[in-house]
């Protein structure tokens, strides 16, 4: 059925004089200068997908700022989303602390490594990382490799290294998550997909 | 180990639905209940003796209610809008016992220290024709706001809400349709008074839309506009300094907004009630450009500004 929608109405436009506050005899002075002591206030409520695990219960996240791109929004609230199949809005005591995970100062926000032997991190580029990793994968893949099992069966696999995936994956990043670390070789890996 | 724990057992608590309730049936003492609130509301706001006749107003339509004589059966089966709201307003043929009620709360509120000008409106009603009772009351359904003075808008529709609450309590349909937009009541097809986010139960959580006129209450997802379906552009707007009890849900995409009680924050908040209590809220989104997509019975804001949709 289409249901022929009403149009928005201005409640306060001609500023409360002749609504049926006043038209039956009532005072709207105070509600007219009350308004002056006020100002607007504005947050956000978005959705997302808790990081923790592969339940991934749906959240909603409050935030205050309007999302201008220059401005910094700050998140004060997160709640269990109470429309999410997976979840009703409940939380586990961990997704219940997300907000103080958001704001901890210990909270990892770049890649840090720390030298063997050194008894300190530093930080270093995500470039820098990423060949690090790659580096490390390479030269252990090329050592440990195996494409036959004794008996000569063809069985390419790299027993050595180990990978594991953020929970809170999409489809998408799950799929080439797979390709990728399958193609490989390894056999020890966990993610999104799985579920 | 201690025998005086406090592990709860298996029923004590109430556990989140599978399936969320589409809708929620209004109580045969609704009109008691937004009394007390519009009571204790008028102690604290700037709205005060209105709010305190409104009391006055919803106390005779509780008693309107309870003394309403019992309607004939309908097979609630629209012939004007098969798959609509059963109890649509704009066709349904309405029982004259609705007119019944309008006296029953305009003798109420002849008596009492209340306005001359109250007393005058109350006056002018009940010397109105049937005639004109009913056009009053089609364009208080239509939403045409144009078509009814501001003085006698609260008291017709809190007839026509007597009236629309006796038929929905008694509705033996399970759920009602859900319609498109979502912002109309799948009962009788009015607009919300405003939203709540409910706070206990198995509807914690969830946001339910009021009906203005029926007190039905409909489940739609939270972090949606109520008027044109957007999830994107939708922010909310409060009072700054306030703890976010109530907000305001606005759509960039439809340019409306619908007031959203979150009853966590305070449990005694009530639609039609806390919506004239926050008048202040209105006035600072109308600055911003933004219009009201909610429609409150008991306010006619004098002249009528809209903006299309």
């Amino acid at each position: 059925m289409n249901v022929t929608r009403r149009r928005f109405l201005k409640i306060c436009a001609t500023g409360l004089g002749s609504s049926s506050v006043v038209a039956l005899g009532f005072p709207v002075t105070k509600a007219q200068a009350e308004v002056r002591a006020f100002k607007l206030a504005r947050s956000s409520e978005t959705r997302n997908t808790c990081p923790y695990c592969s339940v991934s219960c749906g959240l909603i996240m409050h935030s205050l700022g309007d999302r201008a791109k220059n401005a910094e929004s700050s998140i004060f609230h997160i709640e269990g989303d109470p429309d999410h199949p997976v979840n009703r809005g409940t939380l586990c005591p961990k997704g219940a602390g997300l907000v103080d995970f958001i704001h901890s100062p210990n909270r990892l926000k770049y890649p840090e490594y720390r030298a063997a032997g050194s008894d300190r991190w530093q930080r270093i580029s995500w470039d820098e990382a990423f060949a690090r990793v790659a580096r490390w994968m390479k030269d252990d893949r090329d050592r440990n490799f195996l494409a036959k099992n004794a008996a000569g069966a063809t069985v390419n696999r790299w027993l050595t290294t180990g990978f594991l995936a953020a929970s809170a994956s999409s489809n998408e990043a799950g799929y080439l998550t797979h390709k990728v670390i399958r193609n490989l070789g390894v056999l020890a890996f966990d993610n999104q997909a799985r579920v | 180990m201690n025998s005086g724990n406090n592990i709860k057992t298996p029923g004590e608590l109430t556990p989140p639905s599978a399936s969320i309730k589409p809708l929620l049936r209004p109580g045969r003492d609704i009109f008691a209940q937004r009394a007390a609130r519009l009571r204790r509301l008028s102690r604290e706001s700037s709205l005060g003796s209105y709010l305190a006749f409104l009391a006055l107003l919803s106390d005779a339509q509780q008693h309107a209610l309870d003394r309403f004589p019992p309607l004939p059966s309908r097979s609630i089966d629209p012939v004007f809008a098969p798959g609509g709201p059963p109890l649509a307003a704009a066709s349904w043929g309405r029982d004259g016992a609705w007119r019944a009620g309008l006296t029953a709360i305009l003798d109420e509120l002849s008596q009492g220290g209340v306005p001359r000008e109250v007393r005058d409106t109350v006056a002018d009603l009940r010397a109105s024709t049937e005639n004109r009772l009913e056009r009053l009351a089609d364009q208080v359904l239509a939403g045409n706001l144009e078509g009814v003075a501001p003085g006698e808008l609260p008291f017709i529709a809190a007839a026509l809400q007597v009236y629309w609450v006796q038929m929905a309590v008694g509705l033996d349909e399970p759920d009602g349709n859900r319609l498109s937009p979502s912002g109309v009541c799948p009962v009788c097809g009015s607009p919300p008074v405003a939203g709540v986010v409910h706070a206990s139960g198995s509807e914690q959580g969830l946001r339910y839309l009021c009906c203005s006129l029926c007190a039905s209450q409909w489940h739609l997802v939270r972090l949606t506009c109520s008027a044109c379906d957007a999830t994107q552009g939708v922010d909310y707007y409060t009072l700054e300094g306030s703890d976010g009890a109530v907000k305001a849900e606005g759509c960039d995409s439809c340019g409306s907004y619908l007031k959203l009680f979150y009853l966590e924050k305070d449990g005694q908040m009530e639609p039609m009630a806390d919506d004239l209590a926050t008048l202040a809220l209105d006035m600072l989104l109308e600055r911003e450009g933004k219009a009201s997509s909610g429609c409150n019975p008991f306010f006619h804001p004098g002249e009528v500004a809209t903006t299309p949709i």
